[in-house]
């Protein structure tokens, strides 16, 4: 997967960089809004982030012009001004979604995940299976090691998030907002708490454990033994 | 651009000179004609007494008197008029007595004679420069002195009295626009001294600097046309020191935030770098301040939502928002928290609805209920109450989010929705916000023209919110 990064500020366009390729893409980084420009529309990429404000050349015309060439590549557009008619623009140049400086990077790389699996048809399976952990998605039923376990719909849709996207670390506002439709920061634990519960009716009873605190960014599910916060 | 308007002054001394001028023309007119009249009236009068005379001496004519002593006779029939003549004809045209040096006869043939000398009935007519006023009157004569009927013409000069009239005006002209003038710029002059208070109090206002906000206009001490201006001057004032000050607490408080938690970083890495460590010590500390640096991200991004409150940038998109699915959406993603700490969470009141921007309002409910959660000991219920406010005019629903708990003190109650104001100074920054939850609710429900007042007693706190209910 093949990203291009236009970013001026040089901390942030490093940071992205090297966040990204660790997460296994191949990155080009264009730090002028011309190079961003001439790469955009020259340049094959499955996603592009686009920094809109640019001192020379500014995301908006990046965005115009890739859509007047008819491109269908997803674009990402990062933006420091956190105004409905910023995002209002954004969206109807074309773009596929945002986020406001500063954001979470674990935020950034589950949009980034988002947006590029969303070309790709989802297996239309009605079971998803991790280790021993079954997911029977029409009836809503979860088993481990054959056992069924009884779930709360949030609590099965929450495992069903975490399931899906097995592997990525999920930021606290991202499950907020998939699971309950929160779309803001709350000053509670809340996600904790019910990660816990979560945690007590599949893992504790279990190995391996699945469901892993990446400590200051979020929550993933995986069944590798080594996470990153161990 | 639009051009400026006239200035006041302009304005005044143009409308009051324009009234003194017509005030002053007409008085002129008027006067001018009341003297001719009067000159009229005495021209007439005279006239009147020769005719009378002549009247008297036609009646008495002698019978049989020759034409020489007729002759005499008119001629001194008249005394005391040296200004008037007169010429007596017969139907026929020949004169029987006419005034010497008289100009009557050109008059006498073509004026029509009239019945008595009024100031209807006299005529004014030029000849040899000389200008008359004057009549033709037809007299009987019954034969007296062979003479059936009489035509008597009398006249009198009035050059004097156009002359003098002629001068009046002129001296009028003058005088009126001498007085129109001096009135005119007297009342420039009286315009600017009234303007005077004006400037005064311009003055004032330009001395009050950004740190004088203190300062305030007198009402009193001006005159009763401006107090109002004043008392209009000081509310703003009074609005622009309450909005400042409360600008410059909440600079001085985001500095004071932002203090802490930089701090902490800074120290941390310090320390950190003062010498070297194991990886896990450093992964450590990253992850200690990726704990500071979500925090001040949080309160940043709560600021700025807040800044735009500030100025009047939320914009709700309206849609028809049920309420009570609201809550029960909330109970939802609190509940196991809320389970965790023992807290029970109600719901009663009927389906009701407003128009809202449902982010905005999730967001306010969520921060007032998280808040009663937190602020709920274990065991205890929180309640929420919808209700539909029948007796308000435009329609309102109240939502009611009540918590037993100990009581806010009456003191910090005022103050509960202000930035970063916490009732408990000791339960600072412990993991619970900036203190920035319960000002972002205001400012939401406030965007949505609602409002919000808190109550607090023993047994319980209660937020009460009034939204614009939609059917």
């Amino acid at each position: 997967m093949k990203l291009l990064v236009v970013e001026d500020e040089v901390k942030t366009g490093d940071y992205l960089r090297q966040g990204l390729l660790e997460s296994g893409f191949v990155v080009d980084l264009a730090r002028t809004g011309l190079d961003g420009h001439h790469l955009a529309l020259t340049g094959s990429y499955d996603l592009i982030i686009l920094d809109v404000m640019l001192p020379d050349v500014d995301g908006w015309r990046i965005m115009q012009s890739l859509r007047d060439a008819k491109s269908q590549t997803p674009v990402l557009f990062l933006t420091a001004r956190d105004s409905v008619e910023d995002r209002v623009k954004g969206l109807e140049l074309g773009a596929d979604d945002y986020l406001v400086k500063p954001f979470a990077f674990a935020e950034l790389l589950a949009r980034v995940r988002t947006l590029l699996r969303r070309g790709a048809v989802p297996a239309a399976s009605d079971q998803l299976q991790v280790a021993d952990l079954v997911l029977d998605i029409p009836r809503r039923r979860a088993e481990r090691k054959g056992t069924r376990i009884t779930l709360t719909n949030k609590e099965f849709a929450l495992l069903e998030l975490l399931v899906r996207r097995q592997g990525e670390v999920l930021p606290r506002s991202l499950i907020a907002s998939q699971v309950w439709d929160m779309n803001f920061d709350s000053d509670t634990n809340v996600i904790d708490v019910a990660i816990r519960r979560l945690r007590a009716k599949i893992d504790d009873e279990y190995e391996p454990k699945l469901i892993h605190t990446v400590r200051g960014m979020g929550y993933m599910l995986d069944v590798t033994d080594s996470t990153p916060s161990q | 651009m639009k051009r400026r308007p006239v200035s006041l002054a302009v304005r005044l001394t143009v409308s009051i000179g324009a009234v003194i001028t017509v005030v002053l023309l007409t008085f002129g007119w008027i006067i001018e004609r009341s003297i001719n009249n009067h000159f009229i009236q005495q021209d007439v009068d005279e006239l009147n007494a020769v005719l009378q005379a002549l009247k008297h001496t036609v009646a008495t004519l002698p019978d049989g008197s020759r034409a020489e002593d007729v002759r005499a006779m008119f001629a001194s029939a008249v005394s005391g008029h040296h200004n008037a003549q007169y010429r007596i004809s017969t139907p026929a045209g020949s004169v029987v007595y006419a005034t010497p040096g008289s100009n009557l006869a050109r008059f006498a043939k073509i004026s029509q004679p009239v019945d008595q000398i009024s100031v209807d009935t006299v005529s004014i007519w030029k000849d040899l420069n000389e200008t008359y006023r004057g009549a033709v009157i037809r007299v009987p004569a019954d034969g007296r002195a062979g003479l059936e009927r009489l035509t008597i013409a009398v006249g009198t000069g009035i050059d004097f009295h156009l002359h003098y009239l002629e001068s009046f005006r002129n001296y009028l002209r003058v005088i009126t626009a001498a007085a129109c003038l001096i009135a005119i710029f007297l009342t420039w002059l009286a315009v600017h001294q009234g303007h005077a208070p004006i400037r005064r109090i311009s003055r004032q206002i330009g001395r009050i600097k950004s740190d004088q906000l203190h300062i305030r206009l007198f009402p009193d001490a001006v005159p009763v046309e401006l107090a109002e201006l004043a008392r209009s001057f000081n509310q703003m004032l009074d609005r622009l020191e309450d909005v400042f000050r409360r600008l410059s607490d909440f600079s001085g408080d985001i500095a004071h935030e932002l203090r802490t938690p930089i701090t902490n970083i800074k120290t941390q890495t310090e320390v950190a770098l003062s010498q070297a460590r194991s990886v896990e010590q450093y992964r450590e500390i990253l992850y200690s301040n990726l704990e500071e640096y979500d925090r001040m991200a949080k309160m940043v991004g709560d600021m700025l939502f807040l800044a735009q409150a500030d100025n009047k940038l939320l914009k709700p998109e309206l849609v028809a928002i049920d309420l009570e699915a609201e809550v029960r959406m909330l109970f939802d993603y609190f509940g196991a928290w809320a389970e965790e700490r023992e807290v029970a969470l109600e719901v009663s009141g009927g389906p009701v609805s407003t128009l809202g921007d449902r982010l905005m309002i999730r967001r306010a409910l969520s921060n007032l209920l998280s808040n009663a959660i937190r602020h709920t000991p274990s065991g205890e219920t929180v309640l929420v109450q919808l209700e539909k406010m029948a007796a308000h005019a435009p329609s309102t629903v109240k939502v009611l989010i009540q918590n037993p708990g100990p009581a806010i003190p009456s003191e910090h109650l005022p103050r509960i929705f202000e930035r970063f104001y916490r009732p408990d100074a000791s339960r600072q920054r412990s993991g619970e916000g900036a203190g920035l939850g319960l000002a972002i609710a205001k400012s939401i429900i406030e965007a949505h023209g609602g409002t919000i007042t808190v109550s607090s007693n023993d047994a319980a706190t209660a937020f009460e919110i009034l939204f614009p209910g939609h059917n």
